[in-house]
């Protein structure tokens, strides 16, 4: 079943020198129990997609979409307080920088109790929600393979170590069983050892639950390791997206082809110490951005047909934006 | 031999250790071994690439290589004469270090040529306007305009200020560039572009780099040496493809076995 269907969203933002474009037209969906990466550069707008989902973007952004459906609903459609109940039900979020976006002031256990919601203590005497919900807490967290409950629980987020604190995240957003998980580039801040560890945590929700996960990267090589669906965006538009394995086999859009190429790791044939494939030059800023297609005076075969925007177009569920895709290349 | 030895090795430390002391209370001290028994040695024109978790003495390696920390015991040498803490001014030219945020390590009230333009009149003895020809040749190395020195740090993008950081290390002809996580914090094909620069300059001018990372990946793909650490001590020390095919110690086996998930 369709879970997340957006269709043409756009995010714009008024500044003195005029509108800004953020996010130009984006598609995205998501199914049930489907693991979809989402692949771009900073600034080229994933987690403002992820916030505007999560309905936590600022007032000053404009969101306009075609559709915008949560499991056959339009949420932008709904008033303001039925849009909180259906998302602060079903979504949850994992937030960059997990030390940071923990309340400093409290410690881990008031927290993490807060994060549970009433329903799952019903039946509960009064007096006895307190322990129950303790008691909840602690279940969270070995399920997020904390061992040490005691101490975690009583300490404040700068005591603890940054996969801790990103562990206590994941352990607050499925306190509440959602059907949709956004990780926001969960394993920046950790060592490989912990990022392993992460993504097998992920992946066993998504198992034994039916979790739908969106993760949002910078790293290809690890979303290509964990993801079924991959959507890559550069500069706010959607150039490529489908299925990870497809897409990495043979990518249609300069871009992607670029960023592949780019990862030594996909690369079996490069030798030591050679040269990466790289795209000259630099991500334009938000005031500067070229018209037509945002990539074109960095594509390797742009055109003059490249002032236009592309659409989106479609080879069996392989979508890409691009007037002249890398089919011939690929074909060889 | 000996002398071979040390014509050869660019950069050759051994047994290098160092303990911090931390104030426990008001009279007692715990010490904190952040290095111990460390040697390596490093050729011109090859790359060392230090692994390890945060607390692994990563940084402290660095830290003590550019003489900002005075070792506790052990020794480093410098193409065959020893260096410390006292004499650093001797040879920080040789050994140039690239912090890990290009945008917080430039001040950002100076610009371009005046930060390029202090760091040789501190090092070098060259007059005002063989300065200028060499700020004009290092930026070019390193594919910035001549404009870009009238420019402050705040007009650049990400990838363009760690060419400017890289400037600021290249100028004087260092043998020896440290990279203390200098990559971690690009994005992708920003990273693909830098690390291209790194390895022309490396074929050019024989420069020697120590990489600090966390990257596995970048690791193999240009490190020619790689030392594990862990805890202070050097885990796993040698050439990159028998250290990430044959790991001898469980800690470094873990580290390489979670590049496969």
């Amino acid at each position: 079943m369709q879970l997340l269907d957006i269709r043409n969203l756009t995010l714009e933002l008024e500044t003195p020198d005029g509108l800004v474009r953020a996010v130009d037209r984006v598609n995205l969906s998501l199914k049930e129990g489907e693991i979809r990466g989402l692949v771009g550069e900073s600034g080229s707008g994933k987690s403002l997609i992820a916030k505007a989902i999560m309905g936590v973007l600022h007032q000053r952004w404009k969101i306009s979409a075609d559709r915008f459906n949560w499991c056959g609903q339009d949420l932008l459609r709904l008033s303001y307080d039925e849009q909180r109940r259906i998302i602060s039900r079903d979504i949850a979020m994992i937030y960059q920088e997990p030390s940071r976006s923990m309340d400093p002031t409290s410690p881990i256990g008031e927290q993490l109790a807060e994060a549970i919601p009433d329903h799952q203590l019903e039946g509960a005497s009064w007096w006895q929600r307190g322990y129950f919900r303790k008691k909840r807490a602690i279940a969270l967290l070995h399920k997020v393979g904390i061992r040490d409950h005691g101490a975690v629980l009583n300490s404040y987020p700068y005591q603890l170590s940054e996969g801790v604190c990103q562990k206590i995240m994941i352990a607050m957003a499925i306190a509440k069983s959602p059907k949709l998980l956004i990780a926001d580039e969960p394993t920046t801040a950790l060592e490989s050892t912990t990022q392993a560890q992460l993504f097998r945590l992920l992946a066993s929700f998504n198992q034994l639950k039916g979790t739908s996960i969106l993760l949002i990267s910078h790293e290809l090589e690890t979303v290509a390791r964990n993801t079924d669906t991959l959507s890559v965006l550069y500069c706010g538009q959607l150039v490529e997206a489908g299925d990870t394995a497809t897409i990495l086999k043979h990518p249609l859009h300069p871009y992607t082809h670029a960023l592949i190429k780019s990862v030594p790791e996909f690369q079996p044939e490069l030798g030591f110490k050679q040269q990466l494939y790289a795209l000259h030059g630099s991500i334009p800023t938000l005031q500067h951005l070229p018209i037509g297609c945002r990539l074109g005076p960095r594509c390797p075969n742009a055109r003059k047909e490249c002032v236009k925007t592309p659409v989106l177009e479609r080879l069996q569920n392989h979508y890409y934006s691009c007037h002249f895709p890398m089919l011939e290349k690929t074909d060889e | 031999m000996n002398d071979q030895v040390i014509s050869s090795d660019l950069i050759k430390v051994s047994h290098l250790s160092k303990s911090y002391q931390k104030a426990q209370g008001l009279f007692r001290h715990k010490t904190i071994q952040a290095l111990s028994d460390i040697s390596f040695t490093l050729k011109a024109g090859e790359t060392l690439a230090v692994v390890g978790e945060t607390g692994s003495g990563k940084s402290t390696l660095a830290k003590l290589l550019v003489g900002i920390e005075q070792p506790d015991s052990g020794e480093i040498m410098l193409a065959g004469q020893v260096i410390n803490c006292r004499g650093f001014h001797k040879t920080n030219h040789l050994i140039r270090y690239i912090f890990q945020d290009a945008a917080r390590s430039l001040n950002p009230n100076q610009k371009i040529s005046d930060i390029l333009h202090d760091v040789l009149r501190y090092s070098t003895v060259l007059n005002v306007e063989q300065r200028e020809q060499k700020i004009a040749d290092t930026l070019k190395l390193l594919g910035l305009l001549n404009e870009h020195g009238n420019y402050y740090p705040h007009m650049f993008s990400g990838g363009q200020l760690q060419r400017v950081a890289l400037a600021r290390a290249l100028i004087l002809d260092p043998k020896i560039l440290i990279l203390d996580e200098a990559l971690t914090a690009l994005d992708p094909s920003l990273r693909a572009q830098i690390v291209n620069l790194l390895l022309e300059l490396q074929q050019k001018t024989g420069l020697a780099y120590l990489l600090v990372t966390n990257q596995l990946r970048l690791v193999r793909h240009i490190a020619d040496q790689t030392l594990v650490l862990h805890q202070g001590q050097s885990l796993d020390y040698g050439l990159t493809n028998e250290v990430f095919s044959n790991p001898q110690h469980d800690y470094s086996r873990k580290l390489i076995n979670s590049l496969q998930y």
